[in-house]
């Protein structure tokens, strides 16, 4: 049957099944796991502001992949490298500032922050030494951009695996968004599910920023705004995120490809310029 | 259920503030603790409620371990109202209060009578933060209310209330006395303390401390001692207010 389809239906089947279809599944995936990472960063550090990159995730990914590509290494490496530089900034952050955690999650932000900048300063550096030819990718991969992701399948089930998680946990988490010593008072262990809260929003991330660079702007405002809109109960927060997510970045990704077509833009601009007048939007209602 | 604190030392730092003190928490009384800023009070809230562990010694609770029991059996006995801080929470009063009953799952707890007791059931449905301090006090009792528990340790629970919010909480506390439950509250008013407590302990701050009946601890020397030289004037019948 197949050898009676026109030819440029063929080839639209083909786009569809082998381009768009992964890409546009790999985007709804990273926006799924963006905003639920946000979700449970903001529970984590008691703040609507916190968002997925706080602890200097993107940073190191981002110093690791561009080190990669400075030295000519194909995607996948670079995708190797992003993952280690996400695993490596948890691991500093947690090792210099997870020590009181039970009790104050302060020494923990300001080690992540601190990393963040330092990240920050060593990807300014490997930019202005790398070769100029190369500058378009590196720049794609800070902004985030989905046109490398390559297997849709992993970040769903990811995502999938990220949502049950999350929501076993959702009665802890909505007892975790009081004081700690209330929280522990009624009998949440808060050290040990602090540190769950930041695996788990660390490994959301570090997946996704490996996969797509670091995209932006989707896990702060989907979870900010959600609650703003009156969902505090983690039991629907947190599957909201990972829909509103998605889809928010499914239609980033739409834009993104098609605004200036045939030319793409990295998707995380787009992000930002939708996200930025929405949030200004929600910040005006009181 | 009885709560015992045997030979518990307290300290900050290098700082002794509570040197070897035993505590016997009796079903049906209202203790209060008095004690100048930063002399432990709500550091010795948290060990009596399983929370730190004392430098020295050991808080038993019927006669067992309380850091052998898991959190959650801990917290279907002992309840905390600590001070303040409510930053991190963003959904509404009603959702706030019934928090207070996750020790006890997720069946549903009518939350009507609460609301009552401590007049929030205007407030039910706005956003916690959009509340006075007073109001969100109410709200942090009715949250520790719903956890129902036998013992409740209670850090400065008069602060921000009104007079009439003072009564409540007081005929509140009688009443859970009443009821074979145990109160401990950490005040800075002396009159409350001796109207409305069963027994006083006072935490000097440099390791001693003094357990005994109002009115054998509430004398103009023995609050001078505690808080300082003048502080009794502050409690003195003065000439120049006239009472009403």
């Amino acid at each position: 049957m197949a050898g009676a389809l026109p030819a440029d239906h063929e080839l639209a089947m083909q786009i569809l099944t082998e381009l768009r279809g992964p890409r546009v599944a790999a985007a709804f995936a990273c926006g799924g796991l963006l905003a639920l990472a946000g979700a449970l960063m903001q529970t984590l550090f008691r703040n609507p502001l916190a968002e997925p990159y706080l602890l200097g995730v993107s940073g190191g990914a981002g110093l690791l992949a561009l080190l990669g590509m400075a030295a000519g290494l194909a995607w996948p490496w670079v995708s190797v490298l992003a993952f280690a530089g996400s695993l490596l900034a948890l691991a500093l952050a947690a090792a210099l500032g997870g020590r009181l955690l039970a009790r104050d999650h302060t020494p923990l932000l300001l080690a992540g922050v601190m990393l963040a900048a330092g990240f920050g300063a060593l990807i300014a550096l490997v930019l202005s030494v790398a070769p100029i030819e190369r500058l378009p990718g590196m720049l794609f991969f800070l902004m985030g951009d989905l046109a490398w992701t390559s297997n849709p399948f992993m970040l769903w089930a990811a995502l999938l695996l990220a949502t049950v998680t999350a929501l076993g946990l959702s009665g802890r988490l909505d007892v975790l968004q009081l004081s700690p010593l209330k929280a522990a008072s009624l009998g949440v262990a808060v050290a040990p599910t602090r540190w769950m809260l930041f695996t788990l929003a660390g490994a959301c991330t570090a997946l996704v920023v490996a996969q797509a660079g670091s995209i932006g702007f989707v896990g702060l405002m989907v979870p900010h705004a959600l609650r703003k809109t009156g969902f505090s109960g983690h039991r629907v927060l947190l599957p909201a995120c990972a829909l509103a997510g998605g889809s928010l970045l499914v239609l980033a990704d739409a834009l993104a490809r098609t605004v200036i077509a045939p030319r793409e833009l990295p998707v995380g601009v787009l992000t930002a310029l939708l996200g930025v007048p929405m949030m200004l939007w929600l910040l005006r209602k009181p | 259920m009885s709560l015992v604190a045997h030979r518990v030392t307290l300290q900050a730092g290098p700082r002794m503030l509570v040197d070897t003190l035993d505590l016997a928490l009796e079903p049906g009384e209202v203790l209060g603790i008095l004690g100048p800023n930063g002399a432990g009070k709500s550091t010795l809230i948290s060990m009596l409620a399983g929370l730190a562990v004392p430098a020295c010694g050991q808080i038993m609770l019927d006669n067992q371990p309380l850091a052998a029991l898991p959190p959650l059996t801990r917290a279907q006995h002992i309840g905390v109202l600590p001070q303040g801080d409510e930053g991190g929470f963003f959904g509404s009063v009603a959702d706030f209060v019934a928090l207070g009953h996750y020790p006890f799952g997720v069946a549903a707890l009518d939350l009507a009578p609460l609301f009552a007791a401590w007049e929030l059931a205007d407030l039910a449905h706005r956003p916690l933060d959009s509340l006075s301090g007073g109001e969100r006090q109410r709200a942090r009792l009715a949250q520790l209310t719903a956890q129902q528990p036998r013992i409740a340790l209670l850090d400065e629970p008069l602060t921000h209330l009104d007079p009439a919010h003072q009564a409540r909480l007081l005929a509140w506390a009688r009443n859970e006395a009443d009821a074979g439950h145990s109160v401990v509250l950490t005040l800075h008013d002396p009159n409350w303390a001796a109207g409305h407590c069963d027994r006083l302990l006072f935490l000097y701050g440099d390791g001693r401390w003094q357990l005994g009946p109002p009115a054998a601890l509430l004398t103009p020397a023995s609050l001078e001692a505690l808080y300082g030289t003048g502080t009794a004037a502050l409690w003195r019948k003065s000439d120049r207010v006239q009472p009403v």
